[in-house]
């Protein structure tokens, strides 16, 4: 018997993830929660460091994995629709290398990042 | 049969082309259609945006806050960054304002309808269930939103 995926089950779980996590990255740049004038202010170096720097910095991976996860999940469906079941093993790698990389930059970006 | 490096199930697979289609798309009474045309085409864009956005965010850890500063006062008035991050709010909140309305009908079954005996003219229960009603809800949420999106980088 073939074991059937939850991988769509995963798309729905992480949408719903991404409502919230979203919510919280689009409020970060509205300038009157960050009680600054315009929009390029929340941009500025201190703002930018308490998102990313400290607990924040937890949400902004949490964020950054969940819309990487839901992202290239949703590309490889369509990618396997167009291309077919044939080339599944390599969609797959190429979808998993491509989590791997960004994955890993987004870790280092908040990791790595200074004081400013 | 198919051989070694063919593609299989070739007639009912029209392949990309078909997505923007009009003779396939049949657009006129179909909002269904274009909202999964448009949730598809969002979806391909977001994940290019969100590859490039993952790269910048970096930039303070990578090159330091002197490079971030320097782009980030290129992000006042109309310019390419914010123009780039207008278009970037638009694409991302019909994507999440339509990805709510498919986790309604979707994943909870909520808005689809009962299921009917098929009598003529043979029109779907689902297409007269309050989903369309949704559906129109998530086109006028999405142009006010980005409005919204676009006074605040603008200004």
């Amino acid at each position: 018997m073939v074991g059937y995926s939850r991988i769509q089950l995963w798309q729905y779980i992480t949408a719903i993830l991404l409502i919230f996590l979203l919510a919280w990255h689009f409020a970060s740049r509205l300038p009157f929660l960050r009680g600054v004038d315009s929009f390029a202010e929340t941009l500025a170096p201190d703002k930018v460091y308490e998102d990313l720097g400290g607990a924040s910095g937890v949400l902004a991976l949490a964020l950054a994995y969940t819309a990487l996860f839901h992202g290239l999940n949703g590309l490889r469906g369509i990618l396997l629709e167009w291309l077919g079941p044939s080339r599944k093993p390599l969609v797959n790698t190429v979808v998993v290398i491509l989590f791997l990389v960004f994955a890993g930059l987004a870790t280092y970006g908040v990791v790595g990042i200074t004081k400013p | 049969m198919a051989g070694r490096g063919e593609r299989r199930f070739l007639k009912n697979m029209p392949g990309w082309r078909a997505s923007f289609n009009p003779w396939i798309l049949k657009l006129p009474n179909n909002p269904e259609r274009l909202a999964f045309v448009l949730h598809r085409v969002t979806g391909i864009l977001l994940i290019l945006i969100l590859f490039l956005h993952i790269t910048v965010t970096t930039t303070p850890a990578t090159r330091g806050w002197e490079f971030w500063v320097e782009e980030i006062r290129k992000a006042q008035g109309i310019t390419p960054v914010t123009v780039y991050f207008f278009i970037f709010a638009g694409i991302a909140i019909f994507h999440g304002l339509n990805g709510i309305r498919l986790l309604l009908v979707e994943f909870l079954g909520c808005c689809v309808g009962k299921p009917e005996k098929p009598k003529p003219p043979y029109i779907s229960a689902t297409l007269k269930a309050p989903q369309r009603t949704l559906l129109y809800i998530v086109f006028a949420l999405w142009i006010i939103l980005w409005m919204i999106a676009g006074y605040i980088i603008f200004t």
